[in-house]
């Protein structure tokens, strides 16, 4: 019996098995400016960087229940970087202890073509949205602070109406799976930001409309 | 009773009603009047029945009646009186009728004062000793005043100079709370439960080094308030990791030869600390060393890793806390992590005393740089990902992919250069100069200081032209001296030499030099005449017999005549082979030296 060839072998290692840890909560639009204060005083020490970003997110309806989802992000700011494809697994369940979010995600660039190749493979937009606001950053962990806004005519991000009077605070670390000592961190740094913001993990899958 | 004119007074009673209770919201409530039967049973209460009446009609009969519940004022031939009161009103008509009575008698003696006929007014004299108070008296009240305002003032005195000296106190003990405040304006501080923790490591400004570089702010208590308090007493104290005490630096030093094998790994040399700034804190001093033990030993695990990773022809050596390298064949580069704890020296490496001018400050500090500038890179912004949910690499790496870069470059634009070979190359270059400098430039505020290799001090001044013009007399005397070395070296004679020769064409900047040299068997001669300006000329001097068309001459008849130098021939030095002047002038050397 000779071996399978190589393509058929399951591919482990390397970005594969990249874990994302999560902690999400929000602050309202008036206490944007004291909690961007405090994490310009947390964080490591930078220029606070801001963006501007159109996600669409794409998904593919197979004969079972739950669609394949991937998410395709660019940047409006900076019109030449790559675009970003996202892949994000089930949350893993089990260790109620555990203070983060945790699932697997799958991080690629792409050239700009993205979106027509994902729908010549059978991907079919669900949703976009744009997402604008300021990025932290201490030591592995990205703090990022953004506002959602929904787009009013598809493919026209100029057009855009704020979703909530709120900010969206994420906490995220992308670590090679196995790491817990990421998530004690996590948990340490979120105390600071405490009582501007409380970080938790909100599981998404608990969530539906 | 008074004959004037009846006077109206108007009468007004007061509120009717009592106020019973005054409700929450403000609403009072009234007693309720008394009813007609409530009023009556009052006024019966009221009479006294054991005492007989003196009128002549029968009391006992009428109580019965209740008519008489209707006041009636003016009834005076009521068959009944009131006892022992008369009616309600009666004390008010008798006063109001006595003060008209008053008013009507002042009235009367004023008008007829004014007529001043029958009667004059007079001041009345004042009795000295009835009206005014006794001066003693005078006295003891202006003295009680006085003392009463005397003691506020001295209690207010009093608390102003408590305060006072309690906050000299407090500056001077330095209050814990002050302290903390100035400790957390200059290091990061946080709270943790009830201790209070701080952070010394560089992983805020972009260090990688796992070590987590926490100290502890601990209150200073043992200190006896009873006996004088120190001079450099502080009540905050640190305390920071074990691994960090002391004080560190790194030594870089070259050496010529090789050292002996067991010596290696045992260099741990102290230096002299420095005498700390006044006014700085000892917290701040202990705080500020152990922070660069720290980067020290992120500097040294650096090269080490990178010693024990990068391929070299001549593998590095790391023993214990030094890193032996070799940048050139019989040239050696040491560098040492030297960590002294400050408890006791360690002597057992070499007993003499250490040779400062062993090691270099310069590559020390470009250690320190270059770690820094490492930290720099790592914070930079070109790291932050657009789109904001990518994974945290450089920018140009995120291109990689869709671009479809290669091995080739990606490894171009990357920095595979790292700490270690840096410092092999600032060390080759530190050598060289060592080796092929002659002069010596001291630049200070107002002028330039030349040392020549021997001894001659020539000042600039500012104008950076001088300095040009200098270095290029420099260069081509330089190269005459070359010219007299490589003589040395080849067996060539020198027949002269001058560093300002008087012929020529006049140079307008320095002066020509100029040196003759033979060969070893006299035949041929090379001289050469270099000026900064007028450049390089190599002329070379054959001897008579290899030179065609020579002059018969009727007093040089002798054959051995032939063998003298002869005419000069000028050399294209240009088209010369050689890569430098000095190649080119040995190749000339060796091409006019014949094989024996």
């Amino acid at each position: 019996m000779e071996a399978p060839p190589v393509t058929v072998m399951p591919v482990t290692g390397g970005t594969i098995n990249m874990m994302e840890y999560l902690l999400q909560g929000s602050v309202l639009d008036q206490a944007l400016e004291s909690l961007l204060h405090r994490l310009r005083g947390l964080c490591d020490n930078m220029e606070p960087e801001t963006f501007t970003d159109h996600e669409l997110v794409y998904l593919l309806k197979g004969q079972q229940g739950n669609p394949f989802i991937l998410r395709a992000r660019r940047s409006l700011s900076h019109p030449t970087a790559p675009w970003h494809l996202r892949y994000l697994g089930q949350s893993e369940v089990g260790d109620k202890s555990r203070h983060a979010l945790v699932r697997n995600c799958v991080d690629v660039a792409a050239t700009h073509s993205l979106p027509e190749f994902l729908n010549e493979m059978g991907f079919r937009m669900d949703h976009e949205f744009v997402s604008n606001g300021h990025i932290f950053r201490k030591g592995a962990m990205k703090i990022v602070v953004s506002k959602l806004s929904r787009i009013l005519v598809p493919g026209n991000t100029e057009n855009t109406e704020h979703l909530s009077l709120s900010y969206l605070v994420e906490l995220s670390v992308l670590a090679p799976a196995g790491q817990d000592t990421v998530s004690e961190d996590m948990r340490s740094f979120a105390e600071q930001l405490k009582p501007l913001v409380h970080l938790e993990k909100i599981d998404p899958s608990k969530q539906r409309h | 009773m008074s004959g004037g004119p009846a006077v109206r007074i108007s009468i007004e009673s007061s509120c009717e009603k009592q106020v019973q209770e005054v409700a929450l919201d403000g609403t009072e409530t009234y007693v309720p009047p008394l009813s007609m039967s409530q009023n009556l049973a009052k006024l019966a209460q009221r009479i006294d029945f054991s005492q007989g009446s003196d009128s002549e009609e029968d009391v006992e009969g009428e109580p019965k009646d209740r008519e008489w519940g209707k006041q009636d004022g003016e009834e005076e031939e009521g068959t009944v009186k009131f006892q022992p009161s008369l009616w309600p009103w009666d004390s008010v008509r008798n006063n109001l009728r006595s003060a008209l009575t008053e008013m009507c008698v002042l009235y009367d003696v004023l008008s007829v004062v004014k007529e001043k006929k029958y009667m004059a007014l007079d001041p009345v004299s004042q009795d000295p000793a009835a009206g005014k108070t006794p001066q003693v008296f005078q006295l003891i009240s202006k003295k009680k005043s006085l003392a009463t305002a005397a003691m506020i003032l001295q209690k207010g005195a009093e608390k102003l100079s408590k305060s006072v000296t309690e906050n000299q106190e407090n500056r001077r003990q330095r209050d814990f709370n002050s302290e903390l405040l100035r400790l957390r304006s200059q290091w990061k501080l946080r709270k943790v439960g009830d201790k209070i923790l701080g952070d010394l490591s560089y992983r805020s400004a972009g260090s990688l080094f796992p070590h987590h570089g926490t100290f502890e702010v601990i209150k200073n208590t043992d200190i006896d308030l009873d006996k004088k308090i120190p001079e450099d007493y502080c009540p905050l104290d640190v305390q920071i990791p074990s691994d960090l005490e002391g004080s560190a630096y790194i030594k870089v030093s070259i050496q010529k030869q090789a050292p002996d094998i067991g010596d290696l790994g045992t260099v741990s040399l102290f230096r002299q600390q420095q005498k700390n700034k006044a006014g700085t804190q000892q917290w701040h001093v202990k705080l500020e060393a152990a922070q660069n033990v720290l980067l020290c030993k992120e500097i040294f695990a650096q090269l080490s890793r990178e010693a024990v990773q990068i391929k070299s022809q001549i593998p590095h050596i790391v023993v214990k806390n030094q890193i032996i390298s070799q940048p050139f064949p019989g040239l050696q580069l040491s560098i040492s992590l030297c960590h002294s704890t400050g408890e006791k020296k360690n002597n057992r490496a070499s007993p003499e005393k250490p040779k400062p001018d062993d090691h270099l400050y310069v590559l020390e500090h470009n250690l320190h740089q270059m770690m820094r500038e490492f930290h720099k890179q790592q914070l930079s912004s070109v790291v932050i990902p657009h789109p904001s949910s990518a994974p945290f690499a450089h920018k140009r790496l995120r291109l990689a992919g869709p671009l479809a870069y290669d091995k080739a470059e990606i490894s171009s634009w990357q920095q595979t250069e790292g700490l270690l070979e840096k410092m092999i190359k600032q060390a080759k270059h530190i050598f060289l100069r060592r080796r092929s400098i002659q002069l010596q430039l001291n630049i200070g505020v107002e002028q330039i200081r030349v040392v020549h290799r021997d001894g001659r001090v020539v000042t600039l001044s500012h104008q950076e032209q001088e300095l040009q013009d200098f270095l290029l007399s420099q260069m081509s005397q330089h190269q005459v001296h070359a010219v007299q070395q490589l003589a040395k070296v080849m067996g060539w004679h020198v027949l002269s030499f001058s560093n300002h020769v008087g012929l020529g064409p006049v140079e307008s900047i320095g002066n020509a030099s100029a040196v003759t040299v033979a060969s070893p068997n006299g035949e041929y001669a090379i001289s050469v005449r270099n000026g900064p300006e007028s450049g390089c000329k190599v002329l070379v001097q054959f001897p008579r017999s290899q030179i065609k068309e020579l002059p018969k001459s009727d007093v040089i008849q002798d054959a051995k005549w032939s063998h003298l130098r002869g005419p000069y021939k000028e050399v294209h030095w240009s088209k010369m082979e050689g890569r430098n002047f000095v190649y080119k002038m040995e190749l000339l050397m060796a091409a006019l030296t014949p094989c024996p």
